[in-house]
């Protein structure tokens, strides 16, 4: 994994025995994790009284640290000897490692568990996806267009216009509420007409896309 | 169901038994064709210079003739009905043969061209679809997402096209089917068919 300077700066501070002692360390990698989940960013996430003889500079800079130490591995799905030698160049310690380790998997596991992960889904990316929701703006999943979420249909038989009488012809409009990832997951209705006709060919087209 | 014509409809058509049915039949067709694409105020002037009439005369029998197409149009008025609607013109049999013909081989292009001028919704025109899977992104690496990209083709009433790129996964996709399905059920249900068979 390559980490910035100053990332390893603060992942030093972090393995720094005179800084953190390894209680303060088991609380704050612990805090580290769990601000990554908050639904909200909490502010007061570093207000341990572990952390109060603390420079709060420092405080900051090693949660900084660490918390892209935590997303950078889960990006690259890192395994623990991948995670192990990182934290081991910046000077952390066996049991400082495997109490990094140890949390992490926790972490991974617990969301396993509690959101029933289909097999196919990596542990790793419903994580990642948890942190993305915390993190909101900030981080990016890519460009991608508007995803469907759901359809809506109604039948209608028209009888007559302002222009037209005796139209008598059935007709479906269907809406596809849409959300919009590059817009801050805003979500709107895109509505459209369609004959019969024309629907069992738009349905004999999205069973074409069927990949199994 | 009769067309009730008006007096004024009346006394703009009054003009037509004026001329040669040859020349009926040509404002018949200036009348479709200016339903079709507008109207061109200049044709009045050079109708008017070869009838020695007023332009304004020439120019309310076209608009009157245009006026009784699309009300027979719109209503679907039948066979009968016309030449019944028409009878109080006080017009010769040739000048009625003439109307009715008119009438019967331009209210299909009419009532479609009525159609347009209905508020509508964006109809659907076409979809085209790939299947892909995600590999990476810049923000997670070692990922497999499979993933349905579509593009819809909806097409406007005064006939604009626009293209929506839309992108679903395979399980909303199965969902999308499903409901769609049940629509496309729905109108061969007895309530449906019964509607359809007896609103006519």
């Amino acid at each position: 994994m390559e980490l910035s300077e100053s990332v390893q700066k603060g992942l030093q501070s972090l393995a720094d025995a005179t800084f953190f002692d390894m209680k303060t360390f088991s609380v704050f990698i612990e805090v580290a994790f769990r601000s990554l989940l908050s639904a909200h960013a909490d502010r007061s996430v570093l207000d341990q009284p572990e952390f109060k003889r603390l420079d709060q500079k420092l405080l900051k800079h090693c949660h900084t640290a660490a918390t892209t130490c935590i997303l950078e591995g889960v990006k690259q799905n890192a395994d623990k000897s991948t995670i192990s030698a990182c934290l081991e160049d910046v000077g952390f310690d066996a049991e400082r490692t495997e109490v990094f380790y140890t949390t992490y998997q926790v972490i991974t596991n617990l969301l396993c568990y509690s959101f029933k992960i289909h097999s196919r889904s990596q542990p790793q990316t419903v994580f990642f996806l948890i942190l993305i929701q915390y993190f909101g703006y900030r981080f990016s999943l890519g460009r991608c267009p508007p995803h469907i979420n759901d359809v809506s249909w109604r039948l209608e038989y028209c009888i007559k216009n302002g222009h037209v009488h005796k139209v008598n012809e059935p007709s479906y409009l269907i809406s596809l509420n849409v959300e919009n990832a590059n817009n801050g997951g805003s979500s709107e209705d895109l509505h459209f007409s369609c004959t019969m006709e024309q629907l069992q060919v738009a349905n004999m087209n999205l069973n074409g896309c069927i990949p199994f | 169901m009769l067309l009730v014509l008006s007096d004024e409809h009346k006394e703009h058509l009054g003009f037509l038994p004026e001329v040669d049915s040859a020349v009926v039949g040509e404002f018949g067709r200036i009348a479709v064709e200016f339903l079709r694409k507008g109207t061109n105020p200049k044709i009045y002037e050079g109708a008017a210079r070869k009838l020695s009439v007023d332009a304004e005369t020439v120019q309310h029998g076209v608009e009157g003739l245009m006026y009784l197409l699309t009300e027979s149009s719109k209503l679907m008025i039948s066979e009968v009905d016309f030449q019944d609607s028409v009878l109080v013109l006080g017009f010769t049999e040739e000048l009625n043969h003439l109307l009715q013909q008119l009438y019967l081989e331009n209210r299909k292009e009419i009532r479609h061209i009525l159609g347009e001028l209905t508020p509508s919704l964006p109809h659907y025109h076409n979809l085209e679809w790939r299947l892909d899977v995600q590999l990476a992104s810049r923000a997670l690496r070692q990922q497999v997402k499979p993933t349905v990209t579509m593009k819809l083709h909806l097409e406007e009433s005064g006939g604009d096209k626009s293209a929506k790129v839309l992108q679903t996964d395979p399980a909303t996709l199965m969902h999308l089917i499903q409901e769609l399905e049940k629509a496309l059920a729905e109108l061969k249900t007895t309530h449906c068919r019964r509607i359809l068979r007896n609103i006519k």
